[in-house]
């Protein structure tokens, strides 16, 4: 697919998709929409790469549906409402159930439905100068999906006033990384980028298969009671056994020497 | 109560406190098939002995602990296979959460704790660390997943910071500060020296709360990680109610009146 609205590109092991509707602030229109579904199954399915970064071009990282958009265009609409009512979204990585790695790099602004983006990631950091707000109940709308993601992987209370404040407020960078809702925050901003890319290349050092399968216990860990959770995930642990790289790991730590992983494509989940 | 006499632990009680220590300090506390063996004996020892309120779990030397012992998976031709029945059928031993210990247990962090060690940090009740304290999980660096251990621990904790720990592998360490701002832990102790005398304190301030009151406690909020809030409410519920009509639960009330400290009931065995 020739991409309109994101650059998808590749630098060594890492993919790198990128919201690229920086005069509307990287808002999704049904294009865009379309158009992530098709670049996730293309990253995710490429063996060259190890790990996705995903970010956005402008002072922007991502705002949400161009609502504006949307409703010049009733057929869109009218599918984004059906998906948006059957949790059939298809826009992020989980929604995608892609396996490989995500990181979100968040550039400026994450308001509203762009925080899909931060609850639906594996790893975040941001740009020193990021702000996460949601704007939904300030323009009418309620705020769901994200916000419901967000409370199963931080403190409740953040979320809740996020949701309840609206546009009057925005999260630094800062208070988002004591929340745990990101990692690392990147100062200068103009260095995210660079940071994005060396994290994902330390990340891309691991074991391909084991990534997949600790992603899906601990992902599918959020679907489960604790001890549920824990026999789903004992069954993702040993389905991995007898793989060669569950052999080859100790091997090199006991060799001291670099492992040397499974390269074949991952076979279809 | 004499406990039993382990090769790859040290157990012990101070007042109050019993001490579950790791003690294969050379192989920086790695837990071999036989250690794996003696944690499961030794929980059920120490939360059987009447005279302990509290335990606590540290390690000797400059680990806590580094997970399962790498090098005797890599050369003892068996591999992770000997361990294969008792995960699939989840029948696992080696920590307390795992083997229904009811008393309080803190976990004290002494040095680097990795891969596996955070089996202990997510099924403990309390956990502190000396402020040299390193967190790191290596798994996938060996070719190994992250499953079980980070599973409790997202339930505890930023999801993130769990999940960034899980991908990134060896090539990132997690201070004692950072663990503390995250909530992993709640306690840093500096100098790291002072561990053993701060968890010992701990313990012991701990120790002057009803034993019947802290067992429903943790059954409650551990019980808690298993449901949607309203059935947890549920389930909770039933734990608070069965402490009405327990001896603990009308001295306290009444040695606060009195001013004086309170004289709990011995627990019973579960």
């Amino acid at each position: 697919m020739a991409y309109e609205r994101l650059v998808v590109e590749r630098q060594g092991p890492v993919g790198w998709l990128i919201f690229d509707r920086p005069d509307v602030g990287n808002a999704m229109d049904a294009r865009m929409m379309t158009e992530l579904e098709e670049a996730w199954r293309e990253l995710d399915d490429d063996p060259a790469v190890r790990v996705i970064v995903n970010t956005g071009n402008g002072r922007n990282f991502q705002t949400g549906l161009d609502v504006a958009a949307l409703s010049r265009d009733k057929e869109a609409m009218t599918e984004q409402s059906r998906r948006t009512r059957d949790a059939a979204l298809r826009f992020t990585a989980w929604h995608n159930q892609v396996w490989t790695p995500v990181i979100a790099a968040v550039n400026g602004n994450c308001a509203g439905g762009g925080l899909h983006f931060v609850a639906d990631a594996d790893i975040v950091i941001a740009a020193r100068d990021a702000q996460f707000f949601d704007t939904h109940v300030s323009l009418g709308q309620a705020m769901s999906y994200e916000g419901v993601g967000l409370s199963h992987k931080m403190a409740f209370e953040p979320i809740m006033r996020m949701a309840l404040v609206g546009r009057s407020e925005r999260m630094p960078a800062a208070r988002a990384r004591q929340l745990g809702m990101i990692s690392q925050v990147v100062d200068p901003p103009d260095r995210l980028r660079d940071a994005a890319q060396e994290l994902a290349e330390q990340v891309a050092k691991n074991s391909p298969a084991a990534m997949r399968a600790t992603k899906k216990a601990l992902w599918g860990a959020l679907e489960h009671g604790l001890t549920d959770a824990c026999r789903a995930g004992a069954q993702e642990l040993v389905d991995m056994w007898g793989h060669p790289d569950q052999t080859e790991g100790p091997l090199a730590f006991a060799e001291k020497r670099d492992a040397r992983w499974e390269t074949a494509q991952l076979e279809e989940s | 109560m004499t406990f039993s006499k382990f090769d790859t632990l040290i157990v012990e009680r101070h007042g109050p406190v019993g001490w579950l220590i790791n003690n294969r300090p050379e192989q920086l506390n790695a837990m071999s098939g036989h250690m794996r063996d003696e944690f499961g004996d030794a929980w059920l020892e120490l939360d059987a002995d009447p005279e302990v309120k509290v335990i606590v779990h540290t390690g000797e030397g400059r680990a806590f602990q580094t997970g399962v012992d790498v090098q005797e998976l890599a050369t003892d031709g068996m591999g992770m296979e000997r361990y294969r029945e008792s995960v699939e059928n989840w029948d696992l031993h080696f920590t307390a959460w795992q083997q229904g210990v009811q008393k309080p247990v803190i976990t004290a962090i002494n040095g680097i704790c990795a891969g596996g060690a955070f089996h202990w940090v997510a099924e403990a009740d309390i956990v502190i660390a000396a402020s040299d304290a390193q967190f790191f999980d290596p798994h996938v660096s060996v070719g190994q997943v992250v499953a079980i251990e980070a599973i409790a621990l997202l339930r505890k904790m930023p999801f993130e910071s769990v999940m960034r720990m899980a991908l990134v592998g060896r090539y990132e360490r997690m201070n004692a500060e950072r663990a503390y701002e995250l909530g992993m832990i709640s306690q840093i102790v500096d100098p790291p020296e002072q561990l053993r005398e701060v968890a010992q304190e701990l313990g012991e301030t701990i120790a002057k709360n009803s034993p019947a009151a802290m067992r429903a406690t943790k059954r409650a909020l551990w019980g808690a990680l298993e449901h949607g809030l309203t059935e947890g409410c549920r389930a909770g519920a039933q734990e608070l109610v069965s402490m009405w009509g327990h001896p603990d639960q009308t001295e306290g009330p009444l040695a606060f009146a009195e001013k004086r400290e309170p004289r709990w009931a011995d627990l019973p065995p579960s």
